[in-house]
């Protein structure tokens, strides 16, 4: 279980967190939602170690991580643009961390997540030949292996086309449940966070809009908001789809 | 970004330290000195140079020699490279075009000047095609032909580069819109190209009047500054005071010139994204320019040519019969072998240790969160700006009394500062381009930050760090006035020691010293274009 107790962040005295107190249950996948500059990032960099906060405690199985340095507490990242490395192929770049970490997959483990994310076929590939969606899934292999405790994923849709991102959508919540790992997934899509996760962070300006289920969210709007931006932008795009389809298509 | 460690502030620090002792203190100390008299310190060195003839009259003959130089230069640079990118010349002439004109990088201007005499001398090559002497090559004329030669290829390189940027559709625009030859090359060429072109004068007249190799040779006795600044320094009666004063009267056109680059750099057009095109037929605009710029490369290049024949023949130009005995008479000479020697283990030596300190840097101001790594960029200003004599004379004034004198460390420090900006910029530029997230991820993979550096970012510049080795190495094996205070009996290099061969008028010998330069220069080049491309190859 990883909490979040006042975690407060200021940049140049501008207070882009303001007391943020939030418990994630291990195995969920909790989106943090918000619009452009509401400080998503920032969070999940604070969580993954990389941005020092400024107040408040992280707690991870009753551990305070606050402290601990990045590399030493476990938690990994898959970047919004994958940062893989072009001079390495697709395999290497997948077991570039187990050179550090010896023996901590067996090979055949390593198989398992490599057939897992249906690599087998483009391992030997340099990373400028693969596609988008190869790329994300050689980045999450890369992640996997190194057995995060949690697994962080900064707008992992967002470079992708249509299909694709349905396809790793559904790829996302299957990893969640066969490794059973916590995630926490940053996006600036309401329906992308309502459809692939268990519980939705809603931030803005610096503080928590709503946390709950897409249930409680779409049911319980707790302020205008979430209301305005948030549903506002998912009934415009259901009055579109129906507009298209009909209604008798709902 | 990763977060500052201690690694890069050891590495921060220690690149600090080394600017500081050879860059900083022997600049302040020249500056001290040039103000150092018998009776403290003052402004009476100065005053005592404006009533010195000759050094008045050296100024004004460099400032005139140099700006006639920077005029020249800039027309046949543009020449050059408005055939290469604004015509539909024969290709491989391009190519010849753009290879040849490096030609002259590859050779210590030193050895122009004696290439310049075996040409156009009364017994030159090319005075006897000719039938006659074209004129009198000591003075004026044989620094002008020098340095013209000497500063054609950064020119061109400047404005070829700058071609790139011009969009070409302008051309077709403008002639849709029914614009005269002349208003149309005007407006789509010229305009787009002013500060640039402005941007070659100042280069090239920068280079022309620090340069010291061409007039120690084909001078004669037209006094330039930097052959005033070697008999004060090293003449009969050495008077280092003064030396400072002029060495610092020689920094300063220098500093006005790279501000006045720096300002014309901020001139330039930048269009955005463009594709290319093809250009318009024009058979009169083809012939013209294929055969100015051809002209321009034979030229350049017949100059050169003396210099792979003399060598070779018995005793030219009265006996000439063909013999190797020169070319062996200098492998059997150990003194001259170990001159080349020499000079190879310091160019590979500054290459090594320069592109370390180089990269480096680029690192620490591209890819960390350092505070006060910006202090770099000044530093790189600064040996962006100090010509070669200076920085050597200041070393000179400094560590005069100390264990590094005579030393190769010395000119290996002197080397890497003195040639540091292109490097370092090389590696800024191709480092900033990366994904800024790879030392981020290493660490979450389990690498040390130093690791990550070695396991990613290095491979992935390996395409640079191949050019900044070959760019030190050349340099380093082509520079006269850089070193030419810091060199002694043993410590002599091949750069150098041609220099002393003239005294001796030892010319056979100085030519194949030349030639071993040049070889050694072009096989490296050709090395390192190899791993390149073969690097390229492997990323794409
Ligand atoms: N290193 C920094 N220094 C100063 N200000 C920063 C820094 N990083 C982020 N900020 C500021 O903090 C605020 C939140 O940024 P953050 O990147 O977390 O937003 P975001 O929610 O991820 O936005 P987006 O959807 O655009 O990615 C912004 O106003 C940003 O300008
Ligand atoms: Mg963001």
């Amino acid at each position: 279980m990883l909490k979040l107790q006042n975690v407060s962040k200021q940049f140049d005295r501008k207070v882009v967190l303001d007391d943020i107190n939030v418990e994630i249950k291990a195995g969920e996948i909790v989106s943090l939602l918000g619009p452009s500059g509401s400080g998503k990032t920032t969070l999940l960099n604070i969580i993954l170690g990389l941005t020092q906060l400024d107040h408040g405690k992280i707690i991870f199985n009753d551990m305070d991580m606050s402290h601990v340095s990045m590399k030493n507490r476990g938690f990994n990242i898959v970047f919004q643009d994958y940062a893989l490395f072009p001079h390495l192929s697709a395999y290497e770049n997948i077991v570039y961390g187990l050179r550090n970490k010896k023996g901590l997959v067996s090979e055949k483990e390593l198989q398992e997540y490599i057939e897992f994310l249906e690599l087998k076929p483009h391992l030997t590939k340099k990373i400028g030949e693969l596609s988008g969606g190869q790329k994300q899934r050689v980045a999450l292999a890369r992640t996997l292996v190194m057995k995060p405790k949690i697994l962080l994923l900064d707008e992992p849709l967002s470079a992708l086309d249509g299909v694709i991102k349905e396809s790793i959508k559904q790829r996302i919540q299957s990893i969640a449940r066969e490794y059973k790992l916590t995630m926490i997934i940053v996006t600036h899509d309401p329906e992308e966070a309502l459809t692939l996760s268990d519980k939705i962070l809603i931030i803005n300006q610096g503080n928590i809009s709503q946390f709950g289920t897409p249930q409680e969210i779409i049911n319980q709007p707790k302020n205008d908001f979430v209301e305005e931006f948030i549903l506002k932008q998912l009934q415009i795009k259901r009055q579109n789809i129906y507009n298209l389809f009909g209604e008798q298509h709902a | 970004m990763p977060k500052a460690k201690t690694e890069m502030r050891i590495i921060f620090l220690s690149i600090l330290i080394v600017f500081a002792v050879f860059l900083l203190f022997p600049l302040g100390t020249l500056f001290v000195r040039s103000f150092e008299t018998n009776q403290g310190l003052g402004i009476s060195n100065y005053l005592s140079i404006l009533s010195h003839k000759d050094l008045i009259e050296a100024f004004g003959n460099s400032i005139k020699v140099s700006s006639i130089t920077a005029v020249i230069t800039t027309i046949l640079a543009f020449a050059l490279a408005y055939a290469v990118n604004c015509t539909r010349i024969y290709r491989p002439i391009k190519t010849v075009i753009k290879t040849g004109i490096l030609i002259p990088m590859l050779l210590p201007t030193i050895t122009y000047g004696f290439a310049i005499m075996y040409s156009f001398g009364n017994q030159g090559l090319l005075t006897k095609i000719f039938g006659q002497s074209l004129f009198d090559i000591y003075g004026l004329n044989g620094l002008l032909i020098g340095y013209v030669i000497y500063t054609l290829p950064a020119a061109f390189l400047l404005i070829n580069n700058s071609f790139k940027y011009i969009d070409k559709k302008f051309i077709i625009v403008s002639k849709l819109m029914g614009d005269g030859s002349l208003r149309s090359f005007m407006n789509t060429i010229v305009r787009p190209l002013w500060a640039t072109l402005g941007g070659a004068f100042v280069l090239s007249f920068i280079l022309s009047f620090t340069d010291f190799g061409i007039p120690a040779s084909v001078g004669g006795t037209y006094a330039v500054v930097a052959t005033q600044l070697y008999q004060v320094m090293l003449g009969s009666i050495p008077d280092f005071n003064q030396g400072a004063v002029i060495a610092i009267l020689m920094l300063l056109p220098a500093v006005f010139g790279v501000l006045l680059l720096n300002y014309l750099e901020k001139l330039n057009f930048h269009y955005d994204k463009f594709s290319a095109i093809e250009l318009m037929q024009h058979k009169g605009r083809d012939i013209s320019f294929g055969i100015i710029s051809s002209a321009i490369i034979v030229a350049m290049l017949s100059v050169f040519a003396i210099m792979f024949i003399a060598p070779f023949l018995a005793s030219y130009p009265y006996d000439i019969t063909f013999t190797f005995k020169h070319v062996m008479d200098i492998f059997q000479s150990s003194d001259l072998v170990n001159v080349y020697k020499n000079s190879v283990i310091v160019a590979a030596l500054t290459a090594v240790l320069g592109t370390l300190v180089a990269y480096g840097s680029a690192i620490l101001n591209a890819r960390t969160p350092l505070r006060g790594k910006s202090t770099i960029d000044s530093i790189s200003m600064i040996t962006n700006t100090v010509p070669g004599m200076v920085l050597g004379l200041s070393y000179l004034l400094l560590f005069n009394g100390s264990s590094l004198k005579g030393t190769f460390i010395i000119i290996i420090l002197c080397n890497i500062v003195h040639f540091f900006t292109t490097p370092y910029l090389m590696a800024k530029n191709s480092l900033s381009k990366m994904n800024p997230s790879w030392e981020t991820t290493g660490e979450l993979l389990g690498d040390s930050w130093l690791k990550t550096i070695y396991r990613v970012i290095l491979p992935n510049s390996a395409s640079t760090v191949i050019e900044m080795i070959s760019y030190y190495f050349i340099n380093s094996m082509v520079t006269v006035s850089g070193i030419i205070f810091l060199v002694t009996a043993q410590t002599s290099l091949v750069a150098t020691e041609i220099k002393q061969l003239q005294h001796f008028a030892k010319f056979n010998e100085i030519f194949v010293l030349s030639l071993l330069i040049f070889f050694t220069n072009l096989l490296i080049k050709i090395l390192c274009d190899y791993f390149q491309k073969r690097q390229s190859i492997n990323h794409s």
